[in-house]
């Protein structure tokens, strides 16, 4: 049995219709102490055989490690949109629930190779010039999240020097524990700015410009 | 979305702006039992969905921006939004709702995150086997303490009087699972802890005592206000900030109306919003009929 349902099948088969460039997914499972490797497997797999655009690669997080360190992946499971290259789009734990909207949004963007940030945010993230990680925590129940996590997929998608991670909090309590999330969406740049809400895009940005103060 | 729904079949080019979540405020309910249709009850989000599915299905775009403000310009009604675009249209429906009231006490703000939550559905698995208090009196305080004993070991709800406004229904429910107990004619007057919530100060409104209580989180439903700011200057409102409209939802502005929680009524619930939705949405189709026979 699928984890999709026929109606959401057809409805998606008809988005990735519209794919431009072909879209990579590439995914890190681990057989033991995973509670949610094999669902996000079979996940993967079905939307993989919806369009022929999208083409699925699974690795082992126990073994490959020379797979790990190209992606730079520290936990699992862990799933990677690429596009013509990679952009730094990393999904930690399921992307279930609200999330999986936002996997379906990031396929499209990255096969068009545009992050549909406005021309304001574009000019403002040109200030980038160290490497940024975005951790967004999230929970798949949680109908704001998905606007975080997108608004920091794009900022990957936009810019080279950025990685931007959904971390679904409840698969990961260490990580959750560290930066002491409760609240979700949380979001964490660079271990020294730190918001929580689905701020909006401009403030979301400026967040992000702010992490490259020296003093951070 | 219900008011698109009219819109739409009535072939006229509707856009829907959600700064937020598709679906509005009752994503978060874990379950809506009073919504007409679904006699086991339906969770919001199912229900919203299949109402967002409905919509497009009659050709209502939604974009994920919000409104800042409304400018009127001769017959033509100008949207700007927060990606600085301007949107000219004959007419607007404004369904903005409302937003959740802060308690305002030393703490709240520091906390928030961090053991202050006022998002029952996003955060309640933070809170497995802790103690938490919910600070309200009314539906979704009450909705939401049931909903939290599933992760929480105690739920404290605190509440300002000695009894609650909620629904009879949800009051026995309530009252009738041993891992909620209730702190009457109560406040809280601080939140405090060191990296997370770890206390609250609680007093008590007939005594006047201080306590201070242990606890791990705190959840705050003490109703809502209006989201009428980007319209105030605009439309005429009440004085509590709701839109002010007739009972055909029109404004005090030609071509602007308003549908749902942001209008100043009695009753706020998904079934009175969907009525002023159908409501304005016709509406809007009888103003631009009469629009264009005017221009013949
Ligand atoms: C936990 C909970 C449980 C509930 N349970 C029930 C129940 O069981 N039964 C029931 O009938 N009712 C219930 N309600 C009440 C119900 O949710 C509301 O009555 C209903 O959602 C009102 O709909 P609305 O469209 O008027 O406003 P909302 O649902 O508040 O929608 C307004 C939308 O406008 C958006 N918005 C605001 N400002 C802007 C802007 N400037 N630009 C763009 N977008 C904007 C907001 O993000 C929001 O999504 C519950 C509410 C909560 C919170």
């Amino acid at each position: 049995m699928g984890l999709l349902q026929e109606k959401d099948k057809e409805y998606l088969k008809n988005e990735f219709s519209k794919l431009k460039n072909d879209v990579k997914l590439v995914l890190f499972t681990q057989e033991e102490d995973c509670t949610y490797c094999n669902d996000e497997k079979m996940l993967i797999d079905e939307l993989g055989s919806l369009s022929d655009k999208i083409k699925v690669e699974h690795y082992d997080y126990a073994t490959q490690n020379d797979k790990k360190e190209q992606y730079k992946i520290d936990k699992y499971p862990a799933l990677i949109i690429e596009g013509v290259r990679d952009y730094g789009i990393r999904y930690y734990g399921i992307p279930a629930g609200y999330e999986f909207a936002s996997v379906i949004e990031d396929i499209m963007d990255v096969s068009e190779g545009s992050s549909h940030l406005t021309e304001e945010s574009k000019k403002k993230l040109q200030a980038i010039n160290k490497p940024i990680r975005i951790q967004v925590f999230v929970t798949p129940s949680c109908p704001y999240c998905p606007k975080a996590v997108r608004t920091a997929h794009k900022i990957a998608i936009e810019n080279d020097f950025v990685t931007a991670d959904m971390v679904e909090a409840t698969e990961f309590p260490e990580v959750s524990n560290k930066y002491g999330v409760q609240s979700v969406p949380k979001t964490v740049i660079n271990d020294g700015v730190e918001f929580v809400g689905a701020l909006p895009e401009d403030q979301f940005i400026d967040g992000v410009i702010s992490a490259l103060e020296p003093n951070r | 979305m219900t008011a698109g729904i009219y819109t739409g079949r009535a072939k006229l080019k509707t856009l829907l702006l959600e700064e937020k979540a598709i679906g509005g405020e009752i994503v978060v309910a874990d379950i809506v039992e009073n919504y007409p249709g679904f006699p086991k009850g339906i969770s919001g989000s199912d229900l919203t969905s299949a109402i967002e599915e409905q919509a497009r299905s009659f050709g209502v775009e939604i974009c994920e921006i919000g409104a800042t403000r409304i400018e009127l310009n001769g017959e033509n009604r100008i949207v700007h939004t927060t990606d600085d675009r301007m949107i000219t249209t004959k007419t607007i429906i404004i369904a903005a709702g409302t937003q959740n009231i802060k308690l305002n006490v030393p703490g709240e703000k520091l906390f928030t995150g961090r053991g202050v939550s006022y998002c029952a559905q996003c955060d309640g698995a933070f809170f497995k086997d802790k103690e938490i208090i919910v600070v309200g009196g009314g539906d979704t305080a009450i909705g939401d303490a049931i909903f939290l004993t599933r992760f929480a070991r105690k739920v404290s709800v605190v509440h300002r009087r000695d009894k609650l406004r909620a629904e009879k229904i949800l009051q026995e429910r309530a009252f009738s699972i041993p891992s909620i107990e209730f702190i009457w004619d109560s406040v809280i007057t601080g939140i405090e802890g060191k990296k997370t919530v770890e206390a609250v100060s609680l007093k008590n409104l007939k005594t006047d005592t201080v306590v201070t209580k242990r606890i791990d989180g705190v959840f705050i439903f003490i109703g809502n206000n209006p989201n009428t700011g980007f319209v105030k200057d605009i439309v005429t409102l009440d004085e509590s900030g709701y839109i002010i409209t007739d009972e055909n939802m029109g404004t005090n502005q030609p071509g602007i109306f308003a549908a749902g929680d942001i209008r100043s009524k009695m009753v706020r619930q998904v079934a009175t919003a969907v009525g002023d939705g159908a409501m304005a949405g016709s509406s809007v189709q009888r103003y631009i009929e009469k629009l264009e026979t005017v221009k013949k």
